[in-house]
């Protein structure tokens, strides 16, 4: 992902040293996480022996809030922003790997009501952000971007259609600075609505994966809220990342047709290219693990090295945020994608409810 | 050079990110199966 709020990414032309150029900044990722897990389970500790009233916080956000101190205080150095920009790749990596606590028959059936959830959120959130766009009058390509983002899934979704629609970076940038900052809002407010309102685990797990629109911020609010909420903030996250190829075309195809944007030549390859890899590794470990490829124990260490994956990508969530950055990108675009994301979100909590009815989970 | 002209050395194919994740999870978890990594601990 090209978080262009905090991280630009680094490439160097020599793989090895590509290589060494992230080790700085992993360490910096596994030492934040580390620090998050440690603070979880010592402050725990601290406050039941010495009778304080203190709330029990998880690893997840004291990593992610070790991440913001560092971020908005003396900031990431240099040295450190291209390890860090890795979260995104130890995200996919730990999706892939959580497809082992899946066993097929969950995917398909809770799969199956997240992709009809899936449907109806892409459809009405993409039909508001358009209107609101409009209203606000923003750029025609930013509010394509938006909805987007809003949408489908966030920054992968805003910049595979910044290139689909040719627009400007400083579109782009807007849109990605707005996603992200909503982001970070919503991991603090989701799991206190969530409790607020009582919602099981499958509920707000799902509520989460609909709603919340990074990949990387669906699965921590998700995890804020409890293990299995987790797990289902991820498959519901997962099923809209697989829409993301079909969106994109859809929007390449309209701006084609202003005569605004190249031509989509080959569609199927389009799709195959905007496609989310890392759903098929998903769904190949979850195959595995439904026909016993892997032991009960095997099962276990797999899923303890998709949460290691995750610690890290929640470090890097926090690492990453520069609210000082984000204030730059303007307010119009935030003030859409704000009031966008309340709409979504209570229409989405709508959605959820009524499959929770439907289906009884 | 001009707009036209082909560069000597073709561009090499970079995997994604998304295929790097899934290659790297894959082997990790074939490690897992085969025995050489038995226990991840939390």
């Amino acid at each position: 992902m090209a978080s262009s709020i905090a991280l630009p990414r680094v490439r160097s032309e020599q793989p090895l040293l590509q290589l060494f150029s992230v080790i700085p900044g992993v360490l910096l990722l596994a030492a934040v996480g580390y620090a998050g897990k440690l603070l979880e389970k010592n402050v725990g500790a601290q406050a039941k022996s010495h009778h304080w009233t203190f709330p029990n916080i998880e690893y997840v956000l004291w990593a992610i809030l070790i991440g913001l101190a560092i971020s908005n205080t003396v900031g990431v150095p240099e040295v450190f922003r291209a390890g860090v920009a890795t979260y995104e790749f130890w995200l996919k990596a730990g999706i892939v790997l959580l497809g082992a606590r899946f066993l097929l028959g969950d995917v398909v059936r809770l799969g199956g009501v997240s992709l009809g959830l899936v449907a109806l959120e892409i459809a009405g959130a993409t039909a508001f952000m358009l209107y609101l766009g409009r209203a606000f009058g923003l750029r025609p390509k930013l509010t394509t971007l938006l909805a987007v983002g809003s949408a489908v899934c966030g920054v992968s979704a805003i910049i595979a259609t910044q290139g689909a629609i040719d627009a400007d970076e400083e579109d782009s940038s807007f849109a990605i600075a707005a996603i992200l900052a909503l982001g970070a809002l919503s991991l603090f407010t989701f799991p206190l609505i969530g409790h607020w309102l009582h919602l099981s685990d499958h509920a707000y797990g799902l509520w989460a994966g609909l709603a919340v629109d990074n990949t990387a911020e669906a699965t921590a609010a998700g995890a804020l809220y409890s293990d299995a909420a987790g797990k289902l903030a991820v498959l519901a996250k997962t099923t809209r990342n697989a829409m993301i190829g079909f969106v994109v075309l859809a929007y390449a195809i309209y701006w084609a047709s202003q005569g605004q944007a190249r031509t989509v030549k080959n569609k199927a390859a389009f799709l195959w290219q905007k496609f989310p890899k890392f759903v098929l590794g998903f769904l190949l470990i979850s195959v595995l693990a439904t026909y016993h490829f892997f032991s009960k124990d095997q099962v276990t260490a797999l899923a303890n090295l998709s949460r290691w994956a995750f610690l890290l990508t929640f470090a890097g969530v926090g690492l990453r945020t520069n609210f000082r950055e984000m204030r730059k990108q303007g307010l119009r675009p935030f003030a859409v994608g704000a009031i966008g994301e309340v709409v979504i979100a209570i229409f989405t909590l709508g959605l959820v409810a009524g499959a929770e009815k439907l289906f009884g989970f | 050079m001009s707009a036209n002209t082909q560069p000597l050395v073709p561009r090499k194919k970079v995997l994604s990110v998304d295929t790097w994740a899934v290659i790297v999870a894959l082997i990790a978890a074939l490690l897992i199966r085969a025995g050489v990594v038995s226990h991840v601990p939390w």
